[in-house]
């Protein structure tokens, strides 16, 4: 039987899925999408409000992805009130007549080919709803047409029918849904309970009904030909357009789903769902009464994030909450970040957080409960979200601005929800509530204030001023320290630097010792977690400069029923922070009294063999004890250590003890608190937390740190000063950790295991850490117990108590093996000095001889067939254009290093990165010797330094750098000592003056924004590929398919082990994986869904040798960067002080003394690329194998030669080595031309203006536009650079006039000479990356709009603007001029977080700012108009002063703009400011950096201006 | 850690100061000042704190130098003693003679980067001296005393090495040796003008206090016989040295007037601690006024050199067949012995010694530097007809030295030794062929450096308490 592609697809995806399951790749899908509303302000509903919402879902596509069958989406839908009629109209037609009330339609998706399940499933359903009493109509099978959907989406689609139920027991409408419900769990339950998969129901209600699928948006009326009846009429519509990082087409997990529909990515969702197990036996609800149970559990297995959001949301909403209370409880609005939040809605959220842990990430969401139909977003205000009021009484939101055309006219407003803001319709009473509003009715609900009064504050309590004790010194300190593994290294370059500076120690270069899994010496368990971090699906938070929204409140206590609402809910204790210092803990344990239990944590080691599982043991029945025993506390302690008792590694005895109770439905009745001796770094703390500790005291740091302070080595401090440091070190420490991973709030944090293990074995996992990955197994508990015991023995016993010296972060001899050894350093450095390959061999075969590192240390190569001979073997420099050195920014190597590397690179037709922070343009042509120090990849990190249109044009591939090895998910700083002239120039900023990068892009917060940022990019270098480069963890293969469709041509997986010029020690060190688990992963997932020939993979991480380069290539890559080693090549000997500017030979320094040490040639570079080339033929050729290509892939090469060390349980590469296969694909990129991206209007444009690009004609042209014309001018702005260059041409030289609402990105990258004119308004990311254009973006002369009070522009405009105007008659969103460096800008209004990281350029804000203004700005100049006097109470006061503009100059400059302002404009707002000047100016802020202040050429204060003048 | 090191882009390096070279010429006392707490604190504080310790990967004990001279220069001198006497049994002593520039100085990252190296080796001088001015050195004090015992033969550097780790593990330890004094070569062969010898009479008595059992003028196979001395104790460690001098194989060896390195060495030494010695007294083996040649390239011939300037000799002379740049030697000792007045002649090898009753004079080869052997280094090439003499009253020989035949002296056939008469070990136990003796230092691998001396020394040390554990264990069972 022949079978279409599209069933071959779907039966070898599912036999490959389940191979790699089996290997525990994690296929987990992320997804993204656009989302949005139509409703109807009066209440009544109207055929319009359906259309409309089809007609927005069609111009959605671009946030969706595309199968290569251009049919197949990854699902849209739509949801909307039932047609009564239309289905009595059915049943009429069927022959009955309908009983009065409303009918009930259940959305069925029904197995299609197993007829048998399909029958059973019926049978189900209808058994279900006759239990109830209710009788059933009949089943209508939904027309449905085939025709436009793909192959695969056809292979996968289910049987849809309907059944319609009548409401026979005439039950009220209210009690009929909330019966549906329970009957549709019931379903569920039973259906789970079957060997039946494909059975999903859409929707079960007698109020509204989902029409959803695997079709593209614009095919939902041809799949559905139900909608185009005009019979569906509706109050609202809640549409919705997925983008999944799969490409199975999977129906059910389409959206909307029952009650919301989601953009975005719960960060906390494991955390989340873990606590409502925890939560569930203790809900309870009215409304469900016997029933409860068949409800639970709440949280169903198979969903998405968005999916298991709804199950909680709908759960909340049967149990009698409106909708927008709902969305408050579940994503609350930050306390922190609204200066301004009034005190009933500071009570109000107060009690939210009281009683149940946010659901914390990306979210824009849209949803109803039947009766209130409300738009919603995340705290962070991380999706856009727009809406529009029209004349016709319909309320529009959306994603994009300009999906439903409505003629300008018609408009009364255009506005948006800003971060924490909720906007909902009471469809019953026909009101429409604006954020303010719709709070002040939700906290006057109930006495919120009275209430919260009831949380007793622990931190007045327990700050009662007493001194810290300390009752450790000498020997008995160091003896415990002994024990515990600690080393004078964790003295002196951790816990040191944690008190004098309150921040964590910083490091650089990449971790290169063992796993802790592989390694010869005693590892604390913490070494075998890795910190989880977002990347492309989800961004990670700024926790310094975002500090608002992010929170460590930590509540304790006996949590309650979260159905319930009543003041009870507030009985709890409350901490400000987890961290506690020992005067602290001892005022809480007191304060507890009784009600707190202590379980001792430690073990007799006389005990027979089981002696660390017999103790686990015990405290696990004395918790359980306790609890039920009436404890709402337990403290857990390892203070009895003993010379004859070890301590339980502490976090085994919280993940076991939190893992334990909720097993046991007991968790949320108690606070889980630590005591730990081994807690030292941030990571120990993260990892207690993570595992479901409540607080944590470690009370041994606090020793060693009194002992410190009595010693005197922390100068004057006092003990109590020193102990506030550390315990602020280790605040700011968590706040980052739980920022990398994109979560703000520690309660959703708390159990949420945000970490993969490495090495621990997967049954220890199962049993302490349920749910958390460990991919190769390793250590169990006989190990950790051999390990303990012996690291306890050696400490008590030792004849001397003197801490080692360690050897862990910097080479010392007896610790650690570090892979870059000393003296191999020194014969790689002879050799490439040389040109000698033998002594490179010796070097090669000195890495092998090291004991085992890494992962691939594990593994061997077995040959495919009789050994090739070395003639027949693809030559070296085909080889070598393989290798790239990955990007290290100018500004961390010295100008020198740099050059050299590129240089080198050039030679040898291989790559060099640039690195952040752009490039000489000198560099953009050979010098007349013919060495060409021009980097061929052009990468474009977070802080977009450099970025513009002519570093974009001069290079052969782009690399988006969304992660780095060393510190994945978070920013870093460029200290002011290092900006030197020449950096300073190439960044755009200021000498002296520090530069931040901040942790995401600000424009990919989501998989479709990468989509964006990729299609920008590919307009803007039209011939360039496009690389993203993300970090090694689990999941990372599901990211890469959808980097993949996001029409990425390469993909990097960069491993942990990665250099950088300054990090956090404990990031280096703890975040993110080996490439060889991420890249065999990704690999994996690519072949699954048949991405992988179309794209290229690349992978470094402290590559060093041909042989791992050949491992490399097996394990899936076919590119290789080389970094460290290169470094190694040209002088570098692992100094390790990168981030101290005082790199002896010259490599890594700005210093010019230690530049002129520099003494790398481009040479030895390429005698290096060349050496490991020749070393890549040598084993190709004793593969049998002639081409790299022919070994991409080849796992069967490799096999595991040790399985680690005798008291591992297991160490299994196996999941590594898994195959999916091919299908008849390559299994690497065949593809020689990029993967490319629909065209823009640009092609039209490009056209239309030859006389432009030929003869330097002046030219206007004029164009009708909609959301879907995204990067309008950037091509063009190509063609020009190219042509005349970013400044050959005068401003304004060709004029594009575009009438209509313009898709993201307009004008992205746009060069001097292109003026952009918009008559309407303009979506997300205007001026991204703007390199000398102009702007004008304004309503059209016939709209009635005040421009002042209306959304003109999106979110993250004029992100990374190095020069250009932008001029817009209105308000901008979200993070207006983020990251700018030159742009001057008039608009009318902007959002949150506006200015942030500025470093140049003029801003003039013509209204109020959202909070956070000017967060990190280092550079340029803003200018607010404040008429409610509130300014002062959103800036953020860490680098900007604020005053009322002084000086005359400065007066000029600002009314100079906004006088080109209305120029442009036309904006009467503008005007009338002019117009009453002088009474007007004095309400202007100017907003300048401190560290500007001394460096103006012409000052901001009159006194210093007329000393000057 | 790097509180306030990483100083070297504005420090710049200032090794010790120096006794002017006339000053030093008059006299036997060390030669290098102490550096001052101030300067010992700003040159610590050069240092780079690298990733990859190149000084501590050549310093043969491991010395966790990065470390303490990070405490040193945040002043917080005992536990930058603690610390670098950790590694080491005896820091004040490699801190004066260590050959630093080839060592943990010479590899320094500052250095091979051209910063200049931290002077590792005063700031460690500096901070054991620091550490006995402040009572901070204490004798070794065992936690627990046990009841086995090792009889340790030599008290050179490996030898009381061994007894300082055995005796604080507990161990009963008698330290045997055939000199009037114990030090080994740090009394006798070493001159005082580089170890004072104060400085190693105040370790052996710390050792003695700390309850060494110290038997000087103990010989062994004379005074006591092997099988005597295996039998009281437990285990035996030799550490005896090597003393036997590389003869020069050239006609007129055997004038008088021709003499070995060490005899000249040690007869200088026992002057300057008092001692009367008749060689000296006849003036055979006093250098003054005389014409003086020294023939070798090594540490040896430079102690040679340097002494014969102090004792007054009419000229100073060193003959050495390579040049500057391959000669074994540390150039800071060619350095000062330049400064003091020696004249080297570089590749130039003895042809014949002649004289009638006694030396007059050297005839000499030139000789030009070939391609390099197997082991890396040149060998020098005679040139023909290049014959050229110096006048010469005494020539010293500083030729290199052998072992001595141990298993003759000792009476123990059994005691299995290599051809060069090196005694063999397991290199895993450290034990010789004969059960419970072991052997360490020059004894085993040839002449070499104290500092290999002590490394080996401890090394021992570990393997004997391994050994006499296992053993108590076994016998509990």
């Amino acid at each position: 039987m022949s079978r279409n592609l599209g069933e071959q697809f779907v039966a070898e995806y599912l036999a490959n899925a389940a191979v790699l399951e089996a290997a525990g790749v994690d296929l987990t899908e992320h997804d993204a999408c656009g989302v949005g509303l139509v409703a109807a302000l009066d209440g009544k509903p109207r055929r319009e409000v359906v259309t409309a919402g089809i007609d927005a879902l069609k111009v959605l596509w671009h946030r969706g992805a595309v199968d290569a069958d251009g049919k197949t989406g990854d699902g849209a839908g739509i949801h909307v009130e039932l047609p009564q009629e239309f289905f009595k109209d059915h049943v009429r037609h069927q022959g009955h007549e309908p009983v009065p009330g409303r009918l009930a339609i259940g959305m069925i998706f029904l197995p299609k080919t197993d007829l048998g399940a399909q029958e059973r499933c019926r049978c189900i359903v209808e058994t279900e709803i006759l239990a109830f009493g209710y009788t059933i109509y009949g089943w209508r099978q939904v027309p449905v047409n085939v025709a436009v959907i793909g192959e695969k989406a056809n292979a996968t689609r289910p049987e849809i029918e309907q059944i319609l139920v009548a409401n026979s027991k005439n039950t009220p409408e209210e009690r009929f849904e909330t019966d549906l419900y329970l009957i549709r769990r019931r379903i569920e339950k039973r259906v789970l309970a079957e060997p039946i998969t494909d059975f999903y129901i859409c929707t079960l209600s007698c109020r509204s009904v989902i029409y959803k699928g695997m079709f593209l948006a614009e095919q939902l009326t041809s799949f559905y030909p139900d909608l185009l009846d005009e019979r569906f009429i509706s109050r609202f519509a809640i549409y919705h357009q997925r983008y999944s990082t799969n490409t199975f087409p999977t129906w059910r997990l389409a959206q909307p789903f029952r009650m919301l529909a989601h953009n975005g990515e719960i960060n906390t969702l494991t955390g989340n769902v873990n606590w409502m197990k925890a939560h569930e036996p203790r809900m309870a609800h009215i409304a469900f009464g016997e029933s409860m149970e068949d409800i639970k559990p709440i949280v169903q297995p198979g969903g998405s994030d968005s999916a298991q959001l709804d199950n909680v949301f709908e759960v909340m909403v049967r149990a009698g909450r409106p909708a927008p209370l709902v969305k408050q409880m579940l994503i609350p609005e930050s306390i922190g970040a609204n200066s301004e939040m009034p005190e009933t809605h500071r009570a109000f959220y107060s009690y939210c957080n009281a009683v149940i842990e946010p659901w914390d990430g990306p979210a824009a969401l849209c949803a109803t409960d039947g009766r209130w139909v409300m738009a919603g977003m995340d705290r962070n205000g991380l999706r856009p979200m727009r809406f529009t009021i029209t004349t016709g009484g319909l309320l529009i939101v959306g994603s994009e601005t300009g999906m439903i055309k409505v003629a300008e006219n018609e408009v009364v407003e255009k506005g948006r929800v800003g971060p924490g803001e909720t906007i909902a319709v009471d469809l019953e009473h026909g009101h429409f509530y604006r954020d303010r509003a719709l709070k002040d009715v939700l906290s006057a609900r109930r006495s919120y204030g009275s209430w919260t009064k009831r949380i007793t504050e622990l931190d007045s309590l327990v700050k009662t001023g007493a001194p810290e004790p300390s009752e450790l010194a000498g020997e008995a300190l160091a003896r415990r320290q002994l024990a515990y593994g600690l080393s004078m290294e964790d003295m002196e370059l951790i816990l040191q630097p944690m008190v004098d500076e309150a921040k964590e120690a910083i490091g650089s270069m990449g971790d290169d010792t063992p796993l802790a899994v592989l390694s010869e010496h005693y590892r604390g368990l913490h070494h075998f977690f890795r910190q989880n971090f977002s990347q492309v699906t989800n961004p990670p938070i700024d926790s310094l400069r975002e500090s608002g929204v992010m929170t460590l409140k930590t509540r304790l206590g006996n949590l309650g029923n979260i159905l319930d609402e009543d003041e009870s809910q507030c009985d709890l204790l409350q901490l400000e922070s987890p961290v506690l210092s020992t005067a602290e803990f001892e005022a809480m344990r007191a304060y507890m009294g009784d009600t707190a239990a202590e379980i001792d944590c430690t073990f007799d080691l006389e005990e027979a063999e089981s002696g660390l599982k017999g103790a686990l043991a015990r405290i696990r029945r004395e918790a359980e004890d306790a609890v039920r025993g009436g404890c709402t506390h337990l403290v857990l302690s390892d203070q009895a250590m003993a010379p004859g008792r070890a301590a339980v590694p502490m976090i085994l005895a919280a993940g076991g003890v939190h893992s334990h109770l909720v097993r046991e439905r007991l968790r949320t009745w108690t606070s889980l608190n630590v005591r730990s001796g081994e807690a030292l770094d941030v990571h120990y703390f993260a990892v207690l937390i993570g595992v479901g500790a409540t607080t944590v005291n470690a009370y041994l740091a606090q020793e060693a740190i009194a002992d410190r302070q009595r010693r005197g080595l922390f100068g004057a401090l006092s003990l109590e000063e020193c102990v506030r440091n550390y315990k602020k070190a280790v605040d700011q420490g968590l706040l980052k950790i739980m920022a990398k991973m994109g979560i703000a709030v520690i309660s959703s944090y708390r159990g949420g295991y945000n970490f993969e293990a490495v090495g621990l074995s997967r049954a220890l996992v199962a049993e302490f850490f349920p749910g958390m990955a460990s991919r190769i197994s390793g250590i169990g508990l006989s190990g950790i117990e051999k390990q303990t015991t012996g690291q306890h023995r050696a400490g008590f016993e030792a004849e001397s108590a003197v801490l080692p010296i360690g050897g862990f972060y910097r080479f010392r001899r007896g610790g650690e093996t570090h892979a870059h050894d000393g003296t191999l350093i020194h014969t790689l450095q002879t050799a490439v000095a040389t040109d000698s390959y033998s002594a490179y061999r010796r070097y090669s075969d000195g890495v092998r001889r090291l004991p085992p590192i890494t992962i691939r240390d594990l593994l061997d190569l077995r040959p495919a067939g009789p050994a090739a001979s070395a003639d027949e073997v693809e030559s070296i420099t085909e080889i070598r254009k393989r290798f790239l050195t990955p990007g290290m920014s100018l500004g961390a190597l010295s100008p020198e290093a740099h050059g050299t590397l590129n240089i080198a690179m050039n030679r040898i037709g291989a790559k060099s990165v640039s690195g952040e922070g752009g490039e000489d343009p000198e560099r953009y042509r050979p010098r007349p010797n013919g060495d060409n120090a021009n980097s061929a990849v052009k990468q474009i990190a977070s802080g977009r330094f450099g970025v513009t249109a002519e570093y974009l044009s001069n290079c052969r591939e782009i690399e988006i750098k969304v992660a780095q090895g060393a510190k994945p998910g978070e920013g870093g700083q460029l200290p002011g000592f290092k900006v030197t002239v020449e950096i300073a120039k190439l960044r755009h900023s200021t000498p002296g003056v520090m530069l931040i990068s901040p942790p995401p892009h600000h424009d990919i917060y989501s998989i479709e924004d990468l989509a964006q940022l990729i299609y920008d990019l590919k307009q803007i270098n039209p011939l360039a590929r496009v690389t993203v480069k993300l970090v090694s963890r689990s999941g990372i293969g599901t990211v890469a398919a959808g980097v993949a469709k996001a029409k990425a041509d390469t993909i990097l997986i960069s491993g942990h082990s990665g250099g950088t010029g300054a990090s956090p020690q404990t990031s280096i060190k703890y975040a993110g994986l080996p490439w060889e688990i991420g890249l065999s992963e990704a690999h994996q997932v690519l072949t699954l869904n048949r991405l992988r020939h179309r794209v290229r993979l690349r992978t470094d991480g402290g590559i060093k040798t041909g042989r791992d380069v050949v491992i490399a290539a097996l394990l899936g890559a076919e590119e290789f960067n080389i970094g460290t080693t290169s470094l190694v090549a040209m002088g570098c000997i692992m100094v390790r002080q990168c981030h101290s500017n005082t790199c002896p030979v010259g490599v890594c320094t700005q210093d010019p003394a230690l530049r002129a040490r520099f003494a790398g040639t481009p040479d030895k570079v390429v005698n290096l690329f060349s050496f490991i080339a020749e070393e890549v033929r040598e084993i190709l050729a004793s593969l049998g194998a002639r081409t790299l290509n022919e070994i991409i892939g080849r796992t069967d090469l490799l096999f595991q030669v040790s399985r680690g060390a005798a008291h591992l349980d297991d160490l299994d590469l196996n999941p590594l080595l898994a195959q999916a296969d091919a299908g008849g694909y390559a299994r690497y990129c065949t593809q020689e031309e990029r993967n490319e991206v629909p065209d823009t209007l640009d092609a039209q444009i490009i056209k239309d203006a030859r006389p432009l690009l030929e003869e330097r004609e002046k030219m206007q042209l004029t164009y009708n536009v909609r959301n879907v014309d995204r990067a309008i001018g950037t091509k063009l702005s190509h063609n020009i650079t190219k042509r005349y260059g970013m400044t050959g041409l005068a401003p304004g030289h060709v004029t594009v006039r575009l009438r209509g609402s313009a898709g993201q990105s307009l004008g992205a990258f746009a060069v001097q000479g292109l003026k952009l004119e918009v008559f309407g308004d303009a979506n997300d990311y205007v001026g991204k990356g703007l390199s000398g254009g102009t702007i004008v973006v304004r309503p059209t002369v016939s709209s009635p709009l005040r421009t002042n009070e209306n959304t003109i522009v999106g979110n993250t405009v004029l992100y990374g603007a190095t020069a250009g105007k932008l001029f817009a008659a209105g308000q901008a969103g979200e993070r207006f001029a983020v990251r700018n460096s030159g742009a001057a800008t008039v608009v009318e209004g902007c959002g949150s977080n506006g200015c942030e990281y500025m470093t140049g350029g003029t801003v003039v804000i013509l209204g109020a700012a959202g909070a956070n203004f000017g967060a990190g700005m280092t550079g340029g100049m803003a200018f607010v108009y404040d008429a409610q006097g509130n300014f002062p109470s959103r800036v953020n006061p860490d680098t900007v002063v604020w005053q009322r503009v002084e000086s005359d100059y400065w007066e000029g400059v600002l009314k100079a703009l906004i006088a080109e302002h209305v120029t442009e404009t036309q904006s009467p707002w503008a005007e009338a400011l002019l117009a009453d000047w002088g009474r007007e100016s004095p309400r202007f802020w100017q907003v300048v950096p401190k560290e500007m202040l001394s460096r103006l050429e012409h000052p901001v204060r009159r006194e210093a201006e007329l000393e000057r003048a | 850690m790097n509180r306030k090191m990483l100083q070297f882009t504005h420090i710049e390096q200032r090794m010790p100061d120096k006794r002017t070279a006339a000053a030093r010429r008059g006299d036997f006392g060390e030669v290098t000042l102490a550096l001052d707490g101030e300067r010992a604190v700003e040159q610590s504080s050069r240092c780079e704190q690298c990733g990859i310790p190149f000084c501590q990967i050549h310093c043969p004990v491991a010395n966790n130098i990065p470390d303490w001279l990070m405490l040193a220069a945040e002043g917080r001198m005992e536990e930058a003693y603690a610390l670098s006497s950790a590694t080491n049994s005896l820091p004040e002593i490699c801190g004066r003679i260590c050959p630093q520039d080839r060592l943990c100085e010479g590899n320094c990252v500052l250095e091979q980067s051209g910063h200049g190296a931290v002077t590792i080796g005063a700031v460690e001088k500096h901070i054991t001296e620091h550490a006995f001015a402040q009572g901070w050195v204490k004798p070794p004090r065992p936690r627990r005393e046990l009841p086995q015992s090792v009889g340790i033969v030599g008290g050179g550097p490996a030898g009381l090495a061994a007894a300082d780790l055995l005796r604080r593990a507990g161990f009963q330890v008698t330290l045997y040796d055939r000199h009037d004094r114990i030090g080994g070569l740090m009394v006798y062969g070493i001159p005082s003008f580089k170890l004072d010898k104060a400085v190693v009479e105040r370790r052996v008595a710390l050792l003695a206090e700390g309850g060494v059992a110290m038997r000087p003028g103990t010989e062994i196979g004379r005074d006591l016989s092997f099988a005597e001395l295996r039998a009281s104790h437990d285990a035996v460690l030799i550490a005896t040295g090597v003393y036997k001098p590389r003869e020069l194989m050239v006609p007129g060896a055997g004038l008088p007037g021709v003499i070995p390195a060490l005899d000249y060495l040690i007869t200088s030494n026992r002057i300057c601690l008092g001692d009367s010695v008749p060689a000296f007294a006849d003036g055979s083996l006093d250098a003054k006024g005389k014409q003086v040649v020294v023939i070798g390239g090594g540490d040896t011939a430079m102690d040679c050199v340097r002494t014969a300037i102090r004792q007054g000799a009419r000229s100073v002379k060193c003959l050495y067949r390579r040049d500057r740049a391959n000669m074994p030697g540390s150039q800071r000792e060619v350095a000062h012995a330049e400064e003091e007045g020696v004249e080297f002649v570089w590749m130039a090898a003895p042809e014949a010694v002649f004289g009638e009753r006694k030396v007059t004079g050297l005839r000499a080869l030139r000789m030009h530097l070939g391609i390099a052997d197997a082991s890396g280094r040149q060998v020098p090439v005679p040139i023909d007809g290049s014959s050229f003499t110096l006048p010469a009253d005494l020539v010293i020989t500083a030729l290199g030295f052998d072992a001595e035949d141990v298993p003759a002296l000792f009476g123990e056939p059994g005691l299995v030794v290599a051809r060069s008469g090196t005694v063999k070990i397991d290199p895993q136990s450290w034990m010789t062929s004969l059960e419970g003796v072991f052997a360490a230092g020059d004894i085993v691998r040839g002449a070499s450096l104290v500092v290999w001396a002590i490394r080996d020394g401890r090394d021992a040390a570990g393997a004997i308490t391994k050994y006499i554990g296992a053993r108590a264990a076994a016998a509990a069972e």
